[in-house]
């Protein structure tokens, strides 16, 4: 705990990524971005790279495709970091359930620290699950954060061999 | 005094001499290592006489010998034109026989001395000595890795740089006819080195090119005769310049603008990079191009502010762009560095025309970073073509992993070549800030286009190279150092010593040392001085301040990469919209520049007819 | 107040007017589409978010690239206020582009990389056009010293009109700004060289960045000559001028924006001192 932790919940940014939903919640979310809800005005910016982002937006059931990637972006964003879930599918698979495709979702892969429900949310239950999240994350630390029930190898297995 | 300068001219030739018959390994490396010392000693002695300048009389037979040498080289130019079935090199010769003919009947005698000395050949003599006899040194080493005929190679390489001291000292043109025919006749020679197919090709592409600056060398001394009967430099220089024949002046620029490489002729530059890498360094750093801006310094007195010199400001101005450009498209390294060498001698040459005295201090500082900067870097291309075996920027790909100290000096030799505090963009900002001065011609704007255009291309150009050869896995931190061999380090750790030193120091380097030179040259002063550590030019001031401060940030990023790693720091992996195998990444090639490369020499072929045309007055 | 001294602290506290500017222009943006907007101090929550963050790099060369970014931006600044030479101070700005270039080619990011080499297109198209702009401003006051634009009597917008419109036509390239945001093209490439620092190392490129904001805007004020109102009411205009172009057009190719600036901007300017230097 810093001084500048509370200047955290100023200023979230937002990677959001989509693991093979319907795209009901990603069209939320761009409601979200737009002039009549417009979140930029709680300091909350889409960054589109794990980098430099602090929320993972999460939202679909996790394919079995989408499961390695979702790792790696979550192992790509610094600590403290915080995952959101949105929808119905991130939050055991949905209509998806028990599909031969679907690990069912979100929470089977990576930790999860908010659920947004709703099929697809409203923008308002969005904001909330947002504002949710960040009154988590002021409280997370910078230490180094481990996945459950992954060891260190398997998170060197989930990196790219470095051969250009 | 006379005998330093008969010693820089001579002992060369002898010492080449002495390596070619002995062939001992012994020999052959401790003279190519005595004559770093031995030349500098003497350049350093005649720069610091303080009778500059001086003329040295020769004796008669001395005369008789050279035109007895011009005939035995024409003739044997004539022989290789047959042997190797060249129709263009045998004409080329023939018809250089019978002009030479023609001007040994039409000359007269004259008393003016042969030999000329001033501070610009001090200064050549310099340069010659601290920048090409490392490559000698150089080729020594090299020449052990899988090459055959070491000795004889060093002993060109040691008799060039005594034919550039030569050709540097003459005052006869007809002497600068033979010896501006023995530097192409040694790049021939030299070029043609590894006796292959692609390097006899190249060789005689080199001696028919040049071959056609020996003719204009012949025209311009004829019309000389013809007009004035005058056939010295000091003697052109001294005589009212309206009395002097354009077109004369138009036929000697001809030739330094072959010599030099420039745009049309570009080619047999670019061919001399099948030889061994120490010819490229010979042939782009110390001599043999370097005598193009040599010529148009001696000639800029009388050719400046005439029409002759803003066509002239046009054309090289044009090359020292395109040639940038067409560099961006160019795979191969050394062939990189050629277009690079093409553009630069096109903006030196630019510099020399413009003639006023802040104009060829720019064209002075131009010569000897240029020199420092590309001796440097070729130097650094062999290192890699045969330590590393890597010949093309595809195969840089990540030599920061296998080569991080080549790579850390081909860092600083390309931060030379453009970058802030060092001696080429310092001549690029007085060029810039002289030129503004004297808006009034249309030609003078293009100059300022063309100088910021032209370093901005470059500057794109070495970022590309270097963006690809710095790229690094995640992962690897710390990069062992490959041992290289000593011979090999002395000679980088030579010119990055010189470099960094003068860089510190420009500013009163360029006010004790250049400036007298172009003083010399121009007959005025130009408004240039030192105040203590920050330079002045006319009311800009470079500060130390600012040298030093660029100069420590561009030592942080060409060098700490290489020695600092962040311990507390974890890595993660790069950015790949979380794949996990990375695409395959290229740089842009820029073909879509290539397919323009031709439209670029049409017109560059049409800007030397309207160079000879309109500015010669030919017609 | 002694010149130096005013101009030595505008240098130490440019990072935190850069950061104003960058408010200012968010809130001016959100408000062009009929958004509320962050608050005015969002940079700087920002900044301060971003030092709490865990370090992690890619290696350290491109960390380091990161940190020399900022410190030659910061210093090409210092040399454009300090210096008495404007042309120096344009190739100062080169280093700081070579700086972020060698960091975004050191990873093997795709996005990066080919961030990179649409940052050197961005130096092609811009870089000729500032020296063209500095010979204007020597033909106008006779001198590069900055104190002597600063002080010379006449308007110099009014002799170098169109250079001044190139200019402005030059600044989304050289703040990357729509419709010359190749470089750092958010929904194509996310941010092009600056996409793999994160952290202390991100917020480097993130300061980095506003101190361009006041090396660009302050070449716009020196337009007015000695009559700073009107150096400040061109800077306002400018100002608004790229935030609505921003806002109302489409990211072009890099090749558009190379040939707008070669066939369209570098002509006219030239052109422009070629008028100047004969009538004068």
């Amino acid at each position: 705990m810093g001084i500048f932790t509370k200047f955290r919940k100023k200023s979230p940014w937002i990677l959001h990524y989509n693991t093979g939903g319907c795209n009901g919640c990603d069209i939320e979310i761009l409601a979200a971005l737009a002039p009549k809800y417009d979140i930029e005005r709680f300091g909350m910016l889409n960054r589109g790279n794990p980098k430099q982002s602090d929320i993972l937006l999460v939202t679909g059931p996790v394919t079995k495709r989408c499961r390695d990637v979702l790792r790696r972006l979550y192992l790509e964003m610094p600590e403290p970091k915080v995952v959101v879930a949105m929808g119905a599918c991130a939050y055991g698979g949905g209509i998806f359930r028990d599909f031969y495709h679907v690990e069912n979702g979100v929470d089977n892969i990576i930790p999860v620290d908010v659920w947004i429900p709703g099929c697809a949310p409203r923008v308002e239950a969005v904001i909330d699950g947002m504002v949710e999240a960040v009154k988590i994350w002021e409280k997370k630390s910078k230490e180094k954060e481990y996945m459950r029930n992954h060891s260190e190898e398997l998170l060197e297995q989930l990196g790219a061999r470095n051969d250009d | 005094m006379e005998l330093y300068v008969t010693l820089s001219i001579v002992l060369p030739w002898i010492v080449a001499f002495v390596i070619y018959l002995v062939k001992n390994d012994f020999v052959t490396n401790v003279l190519s290592l005595l004559m770093l010392p031995v030349l500098a000693y003497f350049a350093w002695e005649i720069y610091f006489s303080g009778n500059l300048p001086m003329l040295v009389d020769t004796p008669h037979w001395v005369d008789y010998a050279i035109t007895i040498y011009d005939f035995g080289l024409l003739g044997y130019f004539l022989y290789q034109g047959i042997k190797n079935k060249s129709m263009l090199v045998s004409a080329l010769a023939v018809l250089q026989l019978v002009l030479l003919i023609i001007v040994i009947l039409m000359i007269e005698h004259s008393n003016t001395a042969n030999i000329y000395i001033d501070k610009l050949t001090a200064f050549m003599y310099m340069i010659v000595a601290i920048v090409g006899v490392p490559i000698a040194i150089f080729a020594t080493k090299y020449m052990e890795y899988d090459e055959k005929g070491k000795h004889s190679f060093v002993a060109i390489l040691i008799w060039f740089l005594g034919v550039m001291n030569f050709a540097v000292s003459v005052n006869n043109i007809e002497w600068f006819f033979a010896l501006f025919e023995t530097t192409t006749l040694a790049s021939y020679v030299l070029i043609r080195f590894r006796m292959d197919d692609q390097a006899v090709k190249n060789a005689i592409l080199a001696l028919w090119m040049n071959q056609i600056g020996g003719v204009a060398i012949l025209f311009a001394l004829l019309t000389f005769l013809k007009t004035s009967g005058l056939y010295h430099f000091t003697d052109l220089l001294n005589t009212d310049s309206k009395m002097l024949s354009l077109t004369a002046l138009g036929f000697l620029s001809l030739s330094a603008l072959v010599k030099g490489a420039q745009m049309p002729f570009h080619k047999w530059l670019l061919g001399a990079m099948v030889a061994p890498t120490p010819v490229s360094a010979i042939l782009h750093s110390a001599t043999m191009v370097k005598i193009a801006p040599y010529l148009l310094l001696r000639i800029s007195p009388v050719i400046k502010g005439t029409l002759l010199a803003k066509l002239l400001i046009i054309t090289t101005g044009f090359v020292f762009v395109a040639a940038a450009v067409i560099a961006l498209t160019q795979e191969n390294f050394k062939k990189i560095l050629a277009y690079s060498t093409i553009s630069l001698l096109g903006l030196m040459m630019l510099a020399a025309v413009v003639g006023t005295p802040i104009a060829i201090t720019a064209s002075l500082l131009l010569i000897l970073f240029h020199a420092f900067a590309k001796g440097f870097l070729f130097i650094e291309a062999g290192v890699l073509e045969k330590v590393f075996h890597v010949k093309y920027i595809k195969q840089m790909r990540r030599l920061i992993e296998r080569a991080p100290l080549t790579l850390m000096f081909i860092f600083f030799g390309f931060l030379n070549m453009t970058f802030v505090p060092f001696g080429t963009f310092i001549g690029k900002w007085i060029m810039i800030e002289e030129a503004s001065g004297f808006l009034s011609h249309g030609s003078y704007v293009l100059l300022i286009l063309y100088v910021g255009a032209g370093s901005a291309f470059l500057s794109v150009l070495y970022m590309k190279v270097l963006g690809i050869s710095v790229r690094k896995s995640h992962g690897i931190e710390r990069v062992r150092a490959l041992p290289l061999p000593l011979k090999f380090n002395f000679v980088s750790v030579w010119y990055y010593g010189w470099l960094l030193f003068l860089t510190v120091f420009i500013a009163p380097f360029i006010a004790t040392q250049i400036v007298p030179i172009a003083q010399e040259l121009s007959g005025q002063i130009p408004n240039i001085h030192a105040d203590n550590l920050s330079l002045v030019i006319n009311t800009s001031t470079l500060y130390f301040w600012q040298i030093l401060g660029a100069l420590v940030i561009l030592s942080l990023i060409h060098a700490l990469p290489f020695f600092v790693h962040f311990k507390n720091v974890d890595t993660a992996r790069p950015y790949n919209c979380g794949e996990a195998f990375p695409r395959h990444i290229e740089t842009y090639n820029f073909v879509c520049i290539s397919k323009y490369e031709n439209y670029l020499i049409a017109f560059s072929i049409a800007l030397f007819v309207m160079v000879l045309v309109l500015g010669g007055g030919l017609l | 107040m002694k010149f130096e001294t005013l101009m030595l602290l505008l240098t130490l506290f440019a990072p935190i007017i850069g950061g104003f500017v960058y408010g200012v222009e968010r809130i001016v943006k959100a408000r062009m589409q009929s958004r509320v907007g962050p608050p005015l101090m969002q940079p700087f929550y920002d900044f301060f978010k971003l030092m709490d963050k865990r370090p992690l790099m890619v290696h350290s060369l491109h960390a380091v690239m990161g940190i020399m970014y900022f410190i030659a931006c910061w210093f090409s600044l210092l040399v454009l206020f300090l210096g008495n030479d404007l042309l120096v101070a344009v190739f100062f700005h080169v280093i700081a582009v070579l700086a972020l270039t060698i960091g975004a080619f050191s990873v093997r990011s795709p996005y990066s990389v080919i961030g990179a080499m649409r940052e050197l297109m961005h130096m092609i198209s811009y870089e000729p056009l500032m020296v063209l702009m500095v010979v204007g401003f020597y033909q106008v006051v006779g001198s590069f010293n900055l104190k002597d634009i600063l002080n010379y009597d006449g308007i110099p917008l009014l002799q170098l009109p169109v250079v001044f419109m190139a200019f402005v036509l030059a600044i989304p390239m050289m703040l990357h700004k729509s419709p010359f945001d190749v470089a750092e093209a958010h929904q194509e490439i996310i941010g092009g060289p600056e996409i793999e620092y994160s952290g202390p190392f991100y917020e480097a490129v993130y300061t980095g960045k506003w101190i361009e904001y006041v090396y660009v805007f302050f070449f716009v004020f020196l337009f007015g000559g000695s009559h700073y109102w009107l150096g400040a009411l061109l800077v306002l205009f400018v100002f608004l001028f790229v935030n609505a172009l921003d806002n109302a057009t489409a990211r072009l190719d890099f090749r558009k924006m190379v040939k707008f600036s070669w066939f369209v901007l570098i002509p006219v300017s030239a052109f422009n001192i070629i008028f100047l230097a004969l009538w004068r």
